[in-house]
């Protein structure tokens, strides 16, 4: 593990600008527009509230929008010479590996922290165990991201393919169930979307498997999968 | 050429052959049976044209790509062996530099990959970047990257140093600068592989040229030598309408020619000896207008790689 070179690599993430907005400040604003600011959000869901159920949704989509940046960016800049140059280096391969995994938890843990933050302050409520649990699936479940953004890379070969990656997250996220909650055949279509399983899993702390339901004004519950519940 | 050995050569290559497949599926062999020694210390230049092998010669030397047949000995040890050892290291051709960070900070992220070296500031200082330091690489001249790569190069105060067309694509007075950085540098007694297309730069920097094209070494030799062979110049005349055909076939006959164009009347001979070309024209073939004018570099290189061999000389043909 080579902290210098770890180090230098966040530090070039972290003044991307424009990356750090979709990352972290784009998916905060999300959760005040849609949990935090709605009057729904202190209704209770399973064990915590509405509040909470939006804000890990928001955390997720923001830490899988870091990783599938990070990973596509991975593939990307190796294509194009730097593999070659780090090949006449000392480093191997699983060491960049590891680095670049580093890069993107610590990258994906910025929105979760901002938004979980933001939960605290604004009135997101759920049991300690709910918290802890739900932000570490949000971290892991991100890291397979990293892999979606890879072949995106490795496909396509150029930084604007790792951006339509990452522009394709905002569909698979309406798709998956994370910005407001699906119903009918959307629903039933959303099961078969990448983001849907990771997000409802992420959720799992807090509703225990069912869906929340607000498309008639009113918030129910719905049994996650089929007959369950 | 020396003949007491005190270690092992700074590089070795035992018939080095490297087959690639095609998009197209052929079998494409980029280099074909290549045997080479260099001495440490020595100053080398690996001249061909485009597409002759030699940057794929030179990524194997470097241990960035795999041999399909044969060897390739750094100082004794195998090539990514030299690499981790840092008794290697290369400046490559353009890409290959992250765009979005500063020159020191590319310089501090490849050190960092080493465990011992000749230290940030000092190879920064030593490549003519002291003033750039703090600009991003999207925003530095090609020359300038170029000199950031020399700078990486000399991290690990290789013993042997490979350039792979270093001057690529810089303007004349960058490639000076950049000529102007490497003696007052590389000269310390390193080992130097660069690989050119300009004869120009294989001459004032190498002691020894190596010849390069379609995949195989035509000639290999002391600069001055490899230079006298290469004084090829272009004999030009009017022939005769009748007895053209004959004319044509008889000069290509001719030994040193390299090559025979016409355009109408006229015909243009690339030779060796421009003299026995000319005497042949105006006298026994009746041309008129007779025009000698001294090879260009390029033609004086054609003079050279069709000779050897006729293996060669069509691959020379497919690659124009």
């Amino acid at each position: 593990m080579n902290a210098t070179f770890t180090g230098l690599e966040l530090r070039r993430v972290l003044r991307d600008y424009v990356s750090m907005f979709f990352i972290a400040v784009l998916p905060a604003f999300f959760y005040l527009i849609f949990g935090a600011a709605q009057e729904f959000g202190s209704e209770d869901a399973g064990n915590g509230n509405v509040a909470m159920y939006v804000m890990i949704s928001m955390a997720a989509y923001g830490a899988v929008t870091a990783t599938t940046g990070i990973g596509g960016m991975a593939a990307v800049e190796r294509m194009q010479g730097w593999g070659r140059q780090l090949g006449l280096t000392p480093l191997r391969d699983e060491g960049y590996v590891l680095m670049k995994a580093v890069v993107a938890v610590v990258v994906a843990s910025i929105p979760i922290t901002l938004i979980y933050l933001l939960g605290v302050v604004t009135d997101a409520e759920g049991s300690v165990g709910a918290w802890v649990l739900s932000a570490l699936v949000v971290l892991t479940g991100a890291a397979v991201f990293a892999l979606y953004g890879l072949v995106f890379g490795l496909a396509f070969r150029s930084e604007a393919a790792v951006g339509a990656a990452s522009g394709s997250l905002v569909i698979l996220a309406f798709m998956g169930n994370i910005f407001f909650p699906l119903s009918g055949t959307l629903l039933t279509l959303a099961k078969f979307t990448p983001l849907y399983g990771y997000v409802s899993l992420a959720r799992y702390p807090v509703t225990e498997g069912y869906l929340v339901n607000t498309s008639n004004g009113t918030v129910t519950h719905e049994a996650l999968w089929g007959a369950a519940g | 050429m020396d003949t007491t050995t005190t270690g092992p050569a700074a590089v070795e290559l035992l018939g080095l052959v490297k087959t690639f497949r095609s998009p197209g599926g052929q079998l494409v062999r980029a280099v074909g049976g290549v045997d080479l020694t260099v001495s440490p210390g020595e100053v080398v230049a690996f001249l061909g044209p485009n597409g002759a092998g030699k940057t794929t010669a030179l990524d194997m030397v470097l241990g960035l790509t795999t041999p399909s047949a044969g060897t390739v000995t750094i100082f004794g040890a195998d090539p990514r062996q030299a690499v981790m050892t840092g008794r290697v290291s290369a400046v490559l051709q353009t890409g290959g530099l992250l765009r979005d960070i500063t020159v020191r900070e590319t310089v501090q992220m490849i050190a960092s990959t080493f465990p011992e070296h000749s230290g940030v500031d000092e190879v920064i200082d030593r490549a003519g970047l002291t003033s750039l330091a703090r600009r991003k690489v999207a925003k530095c001249s090609g020359g300038e990257q170029q000199r950031l790569r020399f700078a990486l190069a000399l991290l690990p105060d290789p013993d042997l140093l490979v350039l792979d067309e270093p001057t690529a694509g810089m303007d004349v007075a960058a490639r000076r600068e950049f000529w102007d950085t490497m003696h007052a540098d590389a000269y310390a007694g390193r080992t130097v592989l660069f690989a050119t297309h300009y004869l120009e730069e294989a001459d004032a920097f190498a002691a020894r040229i190596v010849m390069i094209a379609g995949g195989r070494i035509v000639a290999d030799g002391p600069t001055e030598q490899i230079r006298s062979q290469a004084t090829g110049r272009t004999v030009s005349a009017d022939l005769p309408q009748a007895g053209a055909a004959h004319a044509l076939a008889r000069l290509r006959g001719m030994p040193h020619v390299a090559e025979v164009t016409t355009q109408g009347r006229r015909v243009t001979v690339t030779s060796g000896d421009s003299d026995a070309v000319a005497r042949a024209l105006l006298g026994e073939l009746g041309a008129s207008n007779l025009e000698i004018a001294s090879g260009s570099l390029e033609s004086a290189f054609m003079t050279i790689t069709a000779a050897p061999d006729r293996g060669a000389r069509t691959e020379r043909e497919v690659t124009r």
